[in-house]
């Protein structure tokens, strides 16, 4: 059986797959802000270090996968945040294990959100990130924008994804040729504690973006529809795919972008 | 009301179920409008799913129409609203139901 690492374990989608990941007799190392194997907060350099640092000690002989899900909400109103966990964080994750992932032909598996095909994210604010990657500077850009107001979050939460996404596209090729696959996930809304605490406006937004699969129901997705899922991903069973940002999202994307086959 | 005045009432008032009911459960409405905003052009398969899709669009304000008049039996011009950008439209009901539903229905730029 594998060895796994998944941030954002504590909670959630990464809960979830940490859970079934166990039941089917994997080890998961789980690196979270509380409750982790590794507590470190990936929104800051120290803590990027430090994570890779105890992921080193405790997985020498290698990671079979590595699952980035750690993340924030675009209404958690802590827009350096959103940034600095969302995207630098990820990124630093998932290259911190590259190593890692190399030495047992590994997985990565990234988590974007299906927010990322509806065309409210910031496009200078993704480039920027791909193409500049100064946390510094666009963490003082981000810093002028208005927090309180919860399209703003919105949008960098969108962008953040948007950026990640494209990250694993540029990437993969040279990781697959190194025997690293990566890929993305795009989930839909799910019902999580991040979901479970938002205001009253950003949960009438959640319902105004309709899951076919869930017609008529006015629920959100179940973690572990995207879970299943992610451990698929990182699965030798995947062992075709990669490059591929997935939608999990019981068919949003398809209803509002049916045009996009690609 | 002919199904071309329901049709604009129901997009008028932002009216996403009411506006699905309109159509039969095979309907299809395909908008071509948004080609002209950057966006690729919709064709929205199903009642269901398009009291879902308007459910969204009016629900994030990407789609609105003003100014509208029925012009005949089946057509009605508007000014439709993407997110911003306005286009002058004509809609079309091009084939409807025995028992009086929307089966086809385009929206293209006038």
């Amino acid at each position: 059986m594998g060895v796994y690492a998944i941030s954002g374990a504590s909670s959630g989608i990464g809960a979830k797959a940490k859970e079934l990941l166990i039941e089917r007799g994997n080890q998961v190392v789980n690196i979270d802000l509380k409750d982790g194997d590794i507590c470190v907060n990936l929104a800051s350099e120290e803590g990027r270090k430090e994570a890779v640092e105890k992921l080193n000690q405790m997985c020498p002989d290698g990671l079979d996968g590595i699952i980035c899900n750690a993340g924030v909400s675009g209404a958690c109103g802590n827009l350096p945040l959103i940034v600095s966990l969302n995207y630098f964080g990820t990124i630093a994750l998932a290259t911190g294990a590259y190593d890692l992932l190399k030495k047992k032909q590994g997985s990565c598996v990234v988590t974007a959100s299906n927010t990322i095909s509806q065309g409210a994210g910031r496009m200078d604010i993704a480039d920027l990130l791909n193409n500049i990657g100064d946390e510094k500077r666009i963490l003082k850009l981000v810093s002028q924008m208005d927090s309180s107001n919860l399209s703003v979050g919105n949008s960098l939460y969108v962008s953040t994804k948007y950026a990640l996404a494209r990250w694993v596209r540029r990437v993969s090729s040279t990781w697959a040729a190194n025997g690293v696959r990566i890929n993305a996930i795009a989930p839909g809304n799910v019902n999580t504690a991040m979901t479970a605490t938002m205001s009253t406006s950003a949960k009438m937004a959640l319902n105004a973006l309709p899951i076919p699969t869930k017609y008529g129901q006015e629920c959100l997705m179940d973690a572990d529809e995207i879970a299943e899922v992610m451990i698929f991903l990182a699965s030798d069973k995947a062992r075709g795919v990669n490059g591929n940002v997935m939608f999990v999202d019981g068919g949003t994307d398809a209803l509002l972008n049916s045009e996009k086959v690609y | 009301m002919k199904p071309i005045e329901k049709y604009v009432e129901a997009m008028e008032n932002k009216d996403f179920a009411g506006l699905a009911e309109l159509f039969s459960k095979d309907g299809v409405l395909s908008d071509y409008c948004t080609n002209s905003s950057a966006q690729k052009e919709y064709h929205i398969y199903g009642k269901e799913a398009i009291n879902m899709f308007f459910r969204n669009k009016f629900g994030f304000r990407q789609y609105s129409i003003m100014e509208a008049e029925v012009v005949n039996d089946e057509q009605a011009e508007f000014i439709a609203n993407f997110g911003g950008y306005n286009i002058m439209a004509i809609a079309t009901v091009r084939e409807v139901t025995e028992d009086g539903h929307i089966r086809k229905l385009t929206v293209r730029p006038k």
